[in-house]
């Protein structure tokens, strides 16, 4: 086959180098203006001073690195990140994998279930938030009335006076949209497993247990570090939810809205672009190591 | 009763329990919303929540969609100039970015298969990488190349940033159903002396066809609830969309969590549509995104 097709000789193999460039035009174009060139420009111009406030644009160096790593609420906000991206990953990962297991073992319904399942991530996480907002309210808000309906309060509580309460309200909120992914791509990674295995498995005398950390766990493995460093992405990249719940409070700041208010608000370009290189450094770190870590500890041996 | 059996309906009672778990922590938020937004003002300030409407109240829809509308007694201005703007701005910019998106993707990623070119897979690898790399990352540069070019607070500028967002998934999602395709069927119409493109467009995209929905779902709702894109690109109502024009409810010292809702309901039509009749599609398609 491939021999009659190269048989037709080079006017052929021409037409096919000239069809093929073609068609991807269109997306080296996009991409390399849009993204390419200024992740380039962020990576040149963090060495620069940028400032729609002050004329010039001297060369500094490391210079806007070293005032990141001084700045007090950029510290907050790398703390609050981490502090982030840690619940979130952990938080979406069991209830992922929970919810994964079950829909892998429920047979009527299945997929009404899955429908309700992935609804909070398929919403605008604007949207998710100010619903939120209006449940986590001090004074009318559901979560206090249910609080209080249960006895656990005896007055109304203002959840965002408190910092560390308001730090994991605003990564429920976050774990409510984007847990469905998570569970998505663990389910994949469960349907791929064959049956057989877990019959043999119960043959050879093998619990429930036993068979989900021989079985499921080393084959649902490569699930597992996608969900993983997918979850850290988006944790890093938080800004929607921090955003509308409580704004630029410190309490909640994340790296991404410094890096917003930064460039937006305080007209500081480049620092904020030396910011969100250092958060988009991060964010591949931690993913490349959840990837390595995973996939050593339960490759087959 | 025998201690199987028990187990076996403890098993079950256990799984009923879960479902129910899964389905009120999914679902719950949303219900309340609805609720909310059918709630009267007075019964939102209540003393204890109302967890469903004792009194039905369309009051708040009225004042996102009438000219004017009644509000405990007093004529208020409603918000639909805004709102209808936003409505319509976040159709446009959406549908652009998912058309221009699945097109770009449906092309070329049969390009990145089928046909061999100098440099093929360099450039896949590199577009692919950019998955990785927040959208968020290089929008300061970004921002000062749509002002160079004229396009921030328009419909071409908006969407060309979804499409450069959302892009690099569309052709991981695309590349993959292409190659699961027999390659058979090509063959037989090359050599029935069909162009590439022809048997591109008439023969392998109609196969495609649930592949190309998935990716365009993913698309759509992406672009729809974009947030910060908006917020940095689309200061005007010329192109606000309602993800930006929602939280601008949120006063400062006053909320009306009635409006607020019943906007947010509003919002979420669109994505609630899709999870209802496509949902297939949009799970197979983040399965092979996520699996391949």
């Amino acid at each position: 086959m491939t021999a009659t097709l190269s048989q037709k000789g080079p006017r052929r193999r021409y037409g096919e180098v000239n069809l093929g460039l073609a068609l991807v035009i269109p997306v080296i174009v996009i991409m390399g203006g849009l993204v390419v060139f200024p992740l380039l420009s962020t990576i040149v111009d963090s060495f620069y001073r940028i400032n729609l406030m002050r004329p010039g644009t001297p060369f500094t160096g490391l210079g806007n690195y070293a005032d990141l790593l001084q700045d007090t609420s950029v510290r907050r906000s790398w703390v609050n990140t981490f502090y982030y991206v840690m619940m979130a990953v952990v938080l979406e990962t069991l209830g992922g994998l929970a919810a994964a297991l079950l829909l892998n073992k429920i047979k009527y319904g299945r997929r009404w279930l899955l429908a309700a399942v992935v609804l909070p991530w398929c919403l605008p996480p604007v949207v998710n938030a100010v619903v939120w907002l209006w449940i986590y309210n001090p004074s009318y808000g559901l979560l206090n009335g249910i609080l209080q309906a249960a006895g656990l309060t005896s007055a109304p509580v203002v959840f965002f006076n408190d910092p560390k309460l308001a730090l994991f309200l605003v990564t429920i909120v976050h774990v409510w949209r984007m847990m469905p992914l998570t569970a998505i791509i663990l389910l994949a990674a469960l349907q791929s497993i064959p049956e057989d295995l877990y019959q043999a498995a119960k043959l050879d005398g093998a619990g429930a247990f036993k068979s989900f950390r021989l079985i499921t766990l080393p084959l649902i493995a490569s699930g597992l570090a996608i969900a993983l460093s997918q979850s850290t992405v988006f944790a890093f990249n938080l800004f929607d939810e921090a955003w509308i719940l409580s704004g630029s409070s410190l309490d909640t700041r994340t790296v991404m809205i410094q890096v917003y208010m930064f460039a937006f608000q305080n007209m500081k370009f480049s620092l904020g672009m030396a910011l969100s290189l250092m958060a988009m450094l991060a964010s591949l770190l931690v993913s490349l190591v959840y990837v390595l870590k995973v996939y050593r500890e339960t490759r087959f041996d | 009763m025998s201690s199987r059996s028990l187990k076996f309906i403890s098993g079950k009672l256990g799984i009923v329990l879960a479902v129910v778990v899964l389905l009120v922590w999914s679902l719950g938020p949303i219900y309340w919303s609805v609720v909310t937004s059918l709630t009267s003002p007075t019964d939102l300030v209540s003393a204890t929540p109302h967890f469903w409407p004792t009194h039905v109240t369309l009051e708040h829809y009225a004042r996102l969609f009438g000219s004017t509308s009644m509000s405990q007694g007093n004529e208020v201005q409603s918000v639909w100039p805004q709102f209808s703007a936003a409505l319509l701005n976040s159709l446009i910019t959406s549908v652009v970015a998912t058309v221009l998106t699945v097109v770009i993707a449906a092309f070329s990623a049969y390009a990145f298969v089928r046909l061999r070119f100098p440099g093929r897979d360099m450039i896949f690898v590199l577009v692919v990488a950019t998955l990785a790399i927040p959208a968020y990352t290089v929008m300061i540069p970004l921002y000062r190349l749509m002002i160079s070019l004229k396009l921030v607070d328009t419909y071409l500028g908006v969407s060309l940033i979804y499409v450069s967002a959302f892009l690099p998934l569309a052709l991981w999602l695309m590349r993959s159903v292409y190659q699961a395709m027999p390659l058979s069927l090509e063959e037989a119409a090359w050599l029935d002396g069909a162009s590439k493109v022809y048997t591109l467009v008439r023969i392998v995209m109609p196969l495609a066809a649930p592949g190309l929905i998935a990716a365009a779902i993913i698309t759509f709702l992406n672009a729809w609830g974009q947030f910060l894109v908006p917020l940095v690109f689309s200061p005007t109502l010329a192109t606000k969309p309602l993800t930006v024009l929602i939280p601008e409810f949120v006063g400062r010292n006053y909320v009306d969590y009635g409006l607020i809702n019943a906007a947010g309901i509003v919002a979420i039509i669109p994505p609630v549509l899709v999870v209802l009749f496509l949902n297939r599609f949009l799970v197979s398609g983040l399965m092979a995104g996520a699996t391949k």
